[in-house]
């Protein structure tokens, strides 16, 4: 039986939403983004919302959709009454309650207004679709990066796949939150070559408010890894939310957590962004930060100054952050 | 038919509006009169998923003095905020989150408690008040006994002509309108005011009437932004100086206001894929309070050179004393829904347009949105006041 394998002999499959190509801020060099869906967090500034449940769920375009006067067939087909009509545009809408996720009104949506995030893809699938973009790694030094949702939440398919890259000499990385038990995490993580983690709040009860996870077992699982793979590359991240963590002890407290190591060797800030905010829509769901402002340059220079002083830089005081 | 129905409850589902307590006044007091125990369900399902949090029990007698405490335009009882007994959210022993579905407890504990019945408070299409309607109507697929009573800020049920809480809420509106309109006019700008209304426009369309708006913007219309200019150009010629555009917060441009702000791919793409703009939108894309006032008076103020104002009054009109009307209606409601599960109704909505009262199934209201007429008497009386609705008519 290979990794690519499951128990019963049968390629794996996992649950992928998305494969991006081109991407420049998730690893060294141009990358392979590798979206699986399924997450174990429920942050509440989450800018991938089709990213949490772990099966296909349906989505809704509103712009796309013809109407009920030239179609409608998503009305009969809905078993669960979940769709409804809107006589002032003649278009639906979903009673996101009633919905079961079955997919019968996607099967006989002509426009596809009606549609599935996420699909089942063995390893082979996956990575035929990535060496497309080989050219670019051999140029770049870049590679795949599996991110999410939480990659390390699919441990089997996750580390099947990293495991096929590598054997096609393909740069590794994942993007994790860490909140899976320790066997899976370190399961993925033996199969990165770059580990980008999230440190989203370091006082518990924030954790539990925003994240909705409580944050001691992803920190015992980041320390764990960090002394268990010393010759892998870790790099530290904050995406720094205003009122939340966009705050020196915040940046501090993750300094005197990660600098010990020397494996850990940065640690990044992404300014808050609200490009899923959109999605919410897609999914009839409400995004809960929508009120929020972003964080000023004049913060995020000051808090990205301190993380430079920690590790002894100088020069552009800006340079490492990512905006 | 009628049933011997000796206990029953009332819990209201999410979304608020004024004067909720009436409803259950209503019903405590038809109870007493009909020979039943009635219980209110603390804050929606809440009372039965975590009675630990309340002291005095989740579960609550009503007796008719709880009339005596109505008025005050809050609810006793409270409503479902947050909690949805088929999505309860709450962390796995490994550390997880999911969401369980803990229809089930809900069920046990009514049972528990010899509870038959349930009466529910509950919405139209916004987002969360349909959400109280689906609960209940999966509770009633799973075998609960239920009668719904509808309440909107938006008057947006279908097959329900006046919907509990609407009138007070157009009420507050039409003040809160002519206010803004008065000071506007003052001070020489244009108020341009959101209000609620997702996919329908009737509190638009009727507090507009009242407050007598130059301009209103309903989802029913998709507006052109052009047209409302040149007609207050007009309207300001004719000496009506313009100084109120009404906009549902569910209205939307005839074409996009605002051009794409960038290319698809790039870092958008990379961290939040499948969010190009390009894609096109979802059901509730905006859904930012003070979004659709906030463009309108943008893009208003570049194309009549007049200083635009921008208000957004969202849940400050859902608060507040009930009228008269929403008093008699709230009352009647409480206790029609009382006498239909004695009657041995089931699965249906009460429906109240006096001096008539009749059961509509929950299925049908579910099925479509009640909105505004384009074609229809109400709007010719309005476009004859030389109202405008962005369509250029």
């Amino acid at each position: 039986m290979s990794l690519s394998s499951g128990a019963d002999g049968k390629p794996l499959t996992g649950i992928v939403l998305n494969i991006q190509h081109f991407c420049t801020n998730d690893g060294p060099g141009i990358r392979t983004n590798v979206f699986l869906k399924g997450c174990s967090n429920r942050c509440k500034w989450c800018c991938n919302p089709e990213s949490i449940k772990f099966k296909p769920e349906l989505a809704y375009n509103l712009g796309k959709c013809i109407g009920t006067k030239e179609c409608g067939r998503c009305l009969t087909e809905c078993p669960e009454s979940a769709i409804y009509v809107v006589e002032s545009d003649g278009k639906v809408r979903i009673n996101w309650d009633l919905c079961t996720n079955c997919g019968k009104c996607v099967s006989v949506c002509p426009s596809e207004a009606l549609y599935e995030f996420g699909r089942p893809m063995t390893v082979a699938e996956v990575l035929d679709e990535v060496q497309g973009d080989q050219s670019f790694y051999d140029e770049s030094g870049g590679g795949i990066t599996l991110s999410g949702g939480e990659c390390t939440a699919q441990p089997d398919f996750s580390a099947a796949l990293l495991a096929e890259a590598h054997r096609r000499g393909i740069n590794t990385a994942i993007e994790t939150a860490g909140n899976v038990r320790w066997e899976w995490f370190r399961q993925v993580v033996e199969h990165a070559d770059v580990v980008l983690h999230d440190h989203k709040a370091t006082d518990r009860e924030m954790h539990k408010k925003w994240v909705g996870t409580d944050n001691t077992r992803i920190l015992d699982n980041f320390r764990k890894a960090y002394e268990a793979f010393p010759d892998k590359t870790f790099i530290a991240r904050t995406p720094v939310i205003p009122g939340i963590n966009d705050n020196e002890d915040h940046v501090r407290a993750v300094l005197a957590f990660i600098r010990p190591y020397k494996n850990v060797i940065d640690y990044q800030l992404l300014p808050y962004h609200r490009y899923g905010e959109g999605k919410y829509g897609f999914l009839g769901r409400v995004y809960e930060l929508r009120d929020f402002p972003f964080v000023p340059s004049e913060t995020m220079h000051c808090l990205q100054r301190i993380i430079d002083e920690a590790f002894g830089r100088t020069g552009n005081p800006a340079g490492n952050l990512q905006t | 038919m009628t049933s011997s129905t000796k206990r029953i409850a009332i819990n209201i589902g999410s979304g608020y509006v004024p004067g909720l307590d009436f409803v259950v006044a209503g019903a405590a007091l038809a109870a007493d009169q009909l020979g039943t125990e009635l219980f209110g369900i603390r804050d929606g399902y809440d009372g039965l998923l975590y009675p630990d949090r309340y002291p005095k029990g989740g579960l609550v007698q009503l007796r008719p003095d709880i009339a005596q405490a109505a008025g005050h335009g809050g609810s006793l009882i409270g409503t479902a905020a947050r909690t949805d007994p088929f999505h309860v959210r709450s962390l796995g022993a490994d550390n997880e989150v999911e969401e369980l579905d803990r229809a089930d407890d809900v069920l046990k504990a009514l049972k528990g408690a010899g509870i038959e019945a349930v009466i529910s408070l509950v919405g139209g299409s916004a987002v969360t008040g349909l959400h109280a309607l689906s609960v209940a109507f999966k509770l009633h697929r799973r075998g609960l006994r239920t009668v719904c009573i509808p309440k909107s800020a938006e008057n947006d049920i279908a097959a329900v002509p006046q919907a509990f809480g609407y009138n007070s809420v157009l009420s507050h509106t039409a003040q809160a309108l002519e206010q803004i309109r008065n000071g506007a006019l003052d001070i020489g700008r244009i108020a341009v005011v959101e209000v609620p209304g997702q996919h329908s426009g009737w509190l638009a369309l009727q507090s507009g009437l009242a407050a007598l708006a130059n301009v209103i913007l309903i989802p029913e219309i998709p507006y052109d932004l052009a047209r409302v200019a040149s007609q207050l150009a007009v309207q300001a010629k004719a000496g009506n100086r313009p100084a109120l555009v009404v906009v549902a917060e569910g209205a939307r441009p005839a074409a996009p206001l605002q051009p794409l702000d960038e290319e698809p791919g790039g870092l958008r793409a990379s961290l939040a894929p499948n969010a190009d703009l390009s894609l096109g939108e979802g059901e509730h894309i905006i859904d930012r309070s003070g979004a659709a006032a906030s463009a309108v008076a943008t893009e208003l103020q570049r194309l009549t050179n007049e200083e635009t104002l921008p208000f957004s009054l969202g849940h400050l009109v859902r608060g507040g004393a009930p009228t008269s009307v929403d008093r008699q209606l709230g009352l009647a409601y409480g206790a029609r829904a009382v006498r239909a599960l004695q009657e041995g109704e089931n699965g249906v909505m009460v429906v109240f347009d006096p001096p008539k009262m009749w059961m509509t199934p929950l299925q049908e209201t579910l099925r479509q949105v009640r909105t505004v007429q384009v074609v229809s008497e109400v709007m010719q009386a309005a476009r004859d006041l030389g109202i405008a609705f962005g369509d250029g008519r």
